[in-house]
């Protein structure tokens, strides 16, 4: 069976009943969810499939490493824009990512019937999830980027106006970083098309460039700088990362989870998949900016996160602090480093979406987020605790996990390049205990606080319900079998930097910059 | 089946238990509680079994389980006569543990979640005794951290229990950093965290080995033994339930650390091992004495532990890691029975901790307190006690070694046997001095059985030394050849009968101050009474939780805030804002100009014909 054309329907099926529900503004809640469900099912599948299926396939069958190709023809074929569909290893991961972060977080906003306009915010998740499963799946740089705005702008609205406290601000701070952020980007993305001169949007066009002219012929290292910065500020690199923590606190939970899990991955996917591969000569100039950056992620964002009380506060700072140890894996630019960054993201993209799930599950009962006005929510909500428990536990890279191996990955690969920040970054596995068991005890340990005391006694609060034990089931459910078996996840990214493993740069010497493999058509 | 298979069925059997509590037997009354204890007697039965079908040879097998780019890390089994040893003393205790929590939780409504507890952390000490491999080390170490904290807050509601488990978790993950970078070194430093392969690396070419390194994988278990600086959380962690100290916090998991210590032992240089010599002779003392600045009885038992942690890696510090190991199997059968037998009372006494509160419990449970003081006079190494074999070689040891540290670890000695009969004259003689010890009873079989057992084994598990003809010889190779060899120099030099002689003045000067002090039934310490500056000093045990609680309060929480503050402030308000404000002043300068005046139109107008005619003039002519 020829799976060429899943990935264009995996992106058609929720952008087509998106619009149905947008239009049809009024349907009833059981029919929206009827349809939301079928949108927000059918990618997790398809990904699942193509995840299933990626490895055997064979080499003649790959277009430039990218499986699962299909060339449909937009109209705008006279700029070299054309929509190229294709996964390759290293973006496979994140598309399987995209499709179980979907499946979950819609499930979560279908059983929030009592949203406002519930069939048009249900269409606006849709459209973000097609976006999403967009983003991983396109081999045209062009769409690339066009499917990641088109994720965007859904978040925005969806914050602007299903938010909770503080939304219209929120929004406003987020659009104005983030789309700075993709304009930078976009005329990084820009730079190389007009740079490389092969009338071509198509990233294995412009890597068969680069094989052919060599990396010298493009050092031209300000490129490099407009793709680092734009992408990093879309991944809240250190210190354009403002808007991570107050944007995600005020978005509608499952905007929430889709973001910070899947397409805040976009710029970071950008840089391992597009920037250090096409620039690799620039990328070796501003490694040791984005070392220092990085640092300041891990090291002081994470002394900010210890000092939060609100608990989605916490979660988004601590979500910035993880993110630096990716950007460190990608500065030691070393195969080990990307596939460790992948891994890293992958683990982290469905342990946080759990969270921030989890953590509106624990305001709606304590009426609060504020961790001052909680405790002892464990006598109520046992079940509520033990998953929030794992969440946690996850994130701070508790063997069992996928969190851990790709923390380990990091400290491995970041070592052989600077051993000095490996041992400093290490550091974060003790911050990361320090917020996150005090969360833990503050929320659901001890007797209610004076705040919450009277809530707790006189209302009826519930244990965890259908409608949050689901996604929750399959998010951690994930997190464990690749905790188990990581060699799901990392396989394909191996596959696709090829079989043989590079050797390694050792400490003190320039680092190799690193091609994928199959370069070569 | 193989004995792969037997160790691999051994390692996944209680995830399974523990899974399948958690999935389906959660709010069971019993049903958590039988599988988890079945499970724990199976794991005793294939233990022994491995025993008598293993004929010696080292087993070893590892797979590959991730690869990234150039880095391979695999899991895998090592299993020697240590770890053969490690794994029969944990699965025994924990199995008999298992059955006396039965009797102890009955009026716990959350027994699913203690025994999923239970069976989880028989899954991750197991793999601690069979990992081949640093990094599958770790995993273990993390995990038994983890159980050991979900096992302290099972009484999450007490606020004691809330920092607790905290604290331990955060305590040992300040270990755990040490551990970690000396992991990643090491992968980079040799190519490999196979500890049979850096075995053999380091065996070649002994100029190999670093000091750092060996101190920063020292540090994994300065967090997990609790030694210092990093002691302060053992204490607290007694607020879990009585079989979890027993198990957990005194017989396997913080004894895992000297495990560990012996696993690598050919990694550490001389400076590492004098830096473990000092520092567990100290704990040895300054715990022996810190046990009598306590009246809750799990408490003074915690500091016990330590003192004995003490002398096992003081052991190891001394080259001689088979006695360490020796050391460590004796004191998980004997510190297990304290531990029940004050479970055993606690539970009698209603939940009382304070020994000053109970009294004369000897004749209302004398299956408890004869066992209680069996249990007593092992740890305080009275001859043909299971202690006294241990105990008395690391003793002996170092006095071929340094006579200070002789001296230490011999005042330590004669502490051990002071607290011992603190403990139990105050708890089990004299007159019932509270509510819960007028009532108190025997406890039920599920209680006493396990307490005769390892109460048997305090009193003979040391007379492996003569042989067992039961046992089977591949168990005995683990200690006896080095015990043997040691005590023939010993014999040799005609040390022996001094060096035992000393041990047993140590011991009866200990139980003649205790006599003479604590004999005598009272109402509170006399310590407390007649010195309270000195006792208050020893409660205070080295004024580290008053240090940390300030580091913790005063700087690392300051620091946080400020920077916190700081974050808000410029990339909150001067970046946000700021671009914000720069917008908003164009704005409010451009508004200036829209004043609705004919007259300041007609002004602008001619300075914009001005600029443009100016313009015009240049670019023209």
């Amino acid at each position: 069976m020829s799976y060429h054309y899943l990935p264009l329907i995996a992106v058609l099926v929720p952008m087509a009943l998106g619009l149905f529900l947008l239009w049809q503004g009024r349907l009833g809640t059981r029919a929206t969810q009827a349809l939301g469900f079928v949108g927000f099912l059918v990618p997790c599948v398809i990904a699942v499939i193509l995840w299933k299926n990626f490895s055997c396939i064979p080499p003649s069958d790959l277009y430039g490493g990218f499986a699962y190709f299909g060339d449909f023809d937009t109209g705008l074929a006279d700029f070299g824009i054309s929509l190229k569909m294709g996964i390759n290893g290293i973006g496979l991961p994140l598309y399987l990512l995209a499709g179980i972060v979907g499946l979950a977080a819609g499930w979560y906003a279908l059983s929030t019937t009592e949203a406002p306009k519930f069939p048009t915010y249900i269409g606006l998740l849709l459209f973000m999830q097609a976006g999403l499963m967009g983003v991983f799946s396109t081999i045209d740089i062009f769409f690339f980027y066009f499917f990641h705005e088109f994720a965007l702008i859904p978040t925005f609205i969806l914050i602007a106006f299903w938010g909770g406290r503080g939304r219209r601000t929120a929004a406003i701070e987020m659009t104005t970083y983030l789309t700075l952020g993709a304009m930078l980007s976009l005329a990084g993305l820009i730079g190389l098309y007009v740079k490389f001169d092969v009338q071509s949007f198509d990233l294995v066009q412009l890597k068969n460039a680069l094989a052919g002219a060599g990396a010298v012929a493009f050092a031209q290292d300000n490129w490099y700088a407009l793709l680092l910065f734009g992408f990093g500020i879309l991944v809240s690199l250190f210190p354009f990362h403002m808007w991570a923590p107050r944007g995600y606190a005020a978005a509608p939970t499952p905007a929430a989870m889709l973001h910070a899990g899947v397409l805040k991955k976009f710029g970071l996917y950008g840089l391992i998949q597009i920037a250090v591969v096409l620039l690799p000569e620039g990328a070796k100039d501003w490694t040791n900016t984005l070392v220092i950056l990085a640092l300041g992620n891990v090291i002081l964002i994470g002394l900010v996160t210890m000092a939060q009380r609100n608990l989605k506060i916490m979660l988004g700072y601590s979500s910035v602090m993880h993110m630096g140890y990716a950007f460190l894996a990608v500065a030691a630019m070393s195969v080990a480093g990307y596939s460790a960054a992948i891994l890293l993201l992958f683990a982290h993209g469905l342990s946080v979406a759990a969270l921030f799930m989890l953590s509106n599950a624990v305001g709606r009962r304590t009426g609060s987020f504020d961790m001052g006005e909680m405790g002892g929510l464990a006598q109520k909500a046992p079940v509520l605790a033990a998953f929030f428990i794992a969440a946690m536990f996850a994130s701070i890279g508790l063997p069992g996990f996928a969190n851990f191996w790709g923390e380990l990955g990091v400290f491995l690969s970041v070592w052989a390049f600077k051993p000095w920040v490996a041992a400093l970054i290490c550091l974060g596995i003790v911050i990361s205990a320090v917020y996150g068991l005090r969360a833990v005890s503050r929320i659901f340990f001890g007797q209610p606080s004076k705040a919450f005391e009277k809530r707790f006694e006189d209302t009826e609060i519930s244990d965890i319900t259908l409608g949050e034990r689901v996604p929750a089931l399959i998010l951690l459910g994930a997190l464990m079998v690749a905790g188990f078996c990581p060699w799901l996840v990392t396989d394909s990214v191996n596959t696709a930097y090829g079989a043989a493993p590079v050797k390694a740069c050792a400490a003190g010497e320039t680092p190799v910059p690193v091609q994928p493999a199959s370069v070569s058509q | 089946m193989d004995n792969t298979q037997l160790l691999l069925t051994l390692l996944v059997l209680p995830l399974c238990s523990a899974a399948f509590i958690a999935c389906f037997l959660r709010r069971s009354k019993w049903g958590g509680a039988l599988v988890s204890t079945t499970v724990g007697f199976v794991l005793m039965a294939l233990a022994l079994v491995f025993f008598f079908k293993w004929d010696g040879a080292t087993i070893q097998q590892s797979w590959q389980w991730l690869r990234l780019g150039d880095i391979s890390l695999s899991l895998g089994i090592l299993v020697d006569a240590n770890a053969a040893l490690m794994l029969l003393v944990v699965t025994f205790v924990a199995a008999w543990i298992q059955l006396f929590s039965v009797g102890y939780m009955d009026d716990d409504p959350a027994k699913g979640r203690f025994f999923a507890g239970l069976s989880l952390f028989m899954f991750s000490i197991i793999g601690i005794a069979i990992a081949d491999n640093l990094v599958m080390l770790f995993i273990f170490w993390e995990l038994v951290g983890f159980c050991s904290y979900m096992l302290i807050a099972h009484y999450f509601t007490q606020p004691d229990a809330n920092m607790a488990s905290k604290k331990a978790f955060i305590v040992n993950r300040v270990g755990d950093l040490g551990f970690l970078i000396g992991i990643v070194w090491c992968y980079h430093l040799y190519g490999t965290v196979q500890i049979s392969e850096l075995a053999a690396l380091i065996e070649a070419d002994p100029s190999k080995m670093v000091t750092g390194l060996g101190l920063c994988l020292m540090c994994g278990f300065l967090g997990k033994s609790a030694q210092f600086p990093l002691q302060v959380w053992l204490t607290d962690a007694m607020a879990g339930p009585t079989p979890v100290s027993a198990l957990i916090h005194a017989a396997t998991m913080v004894a895992a650390g000297i495990y560990f210590l012996a696993r690598i032992f050919f990694m550490f240089t001389p400076f590492v091992l004098d830096w473990i010599i000092w520092s567990g002779a100290l704990m040895a003392l300054l715990a022996g004495i810190w046990a009598l600045g306590q009246k809750d009885i799990k408490k003074s038992l915690a500091y016990s532990t330590l003192s004995h942690l003490g002398y096992m890696a003081c052991a190891v510090g001394l080259g001689m890691p088979a006695l360490a190991l020796f050391h460590m199997a004796m004191h998980a059968v004997f510190k297990a029975t304290l531990f029940l037998g004050s479970g055993s009372v606690i539970h009698a006494c209603h939940h009382e901790q304070d020994i000053f509160k109970m009294g004369g419990l000897f004749k209302k449970m004398p299956i408890t307190g004869i066992t209680f003081l069996i249990s007593g006079l092992s740890a305080a190494a009275v001859p043909f006690f299971a202690g006294h074999y241990s105990k008395d070689a690391i003793i002996s040891q170092a006095w071929n070694v340094n006579g200070v540290v002789f001296g230490m670890l011999l005042l330590a000695a004669v502490f051990t046997a002071v607290y011992v009969t603190r403990l139990f004259a105050v708890a089990f003689l004299g007159k019932p001095r509270g509510e819960g010890a007028e009532h108190a009873h025997e406890s039920g079989f599920a209680m006493t059985l396990p307490l005769v057992i390892l109460g048997a084994l305090s009193l003979g598990a040391g007379w492996i030394v003569y042989g067992w003809p039961l046992l089977p010889q591949v168990c005995a190779d683990a200690i006896m050849p080095a015990y043997h060899a040691f005590h023939g120099s010993l014999v040799e030099a005609s040390l022996a009968s001094p060096l035992l002689i000393a041990s047993i003045v140590a011991a009866l000067v200990g139980f003649a101050w205790g006599i003479l002090y604590y004999g005598k039934s009272r109402e509170d310490d006399p310590l407390k009474q007649k010195h309270p500056k000195l006792y208050h000093a020893i409660h205070q045990h080295g004024w580290f939780d008053v240090v940390y609680d300030w580091y913790v309060a005063k700087v690392q929480q300051r620091v946080c805030d400020v920077l916190a503050f700081a974050d808000m402030l410029v990339s909150g308000l001067l970046m946000m804002r700021g671009s914000a404000t720069v917008v908003a002043a164009v704005g409010l300068l451009a508004r200036i100009s829209v004043t609705g005046n004919v007259r300041v139109y007609l002004y602008w107008f001619f300075a914009g014909m001005l600029v443009f005619m100016a313009f015009l003039f240049k670019f023209l002519f």
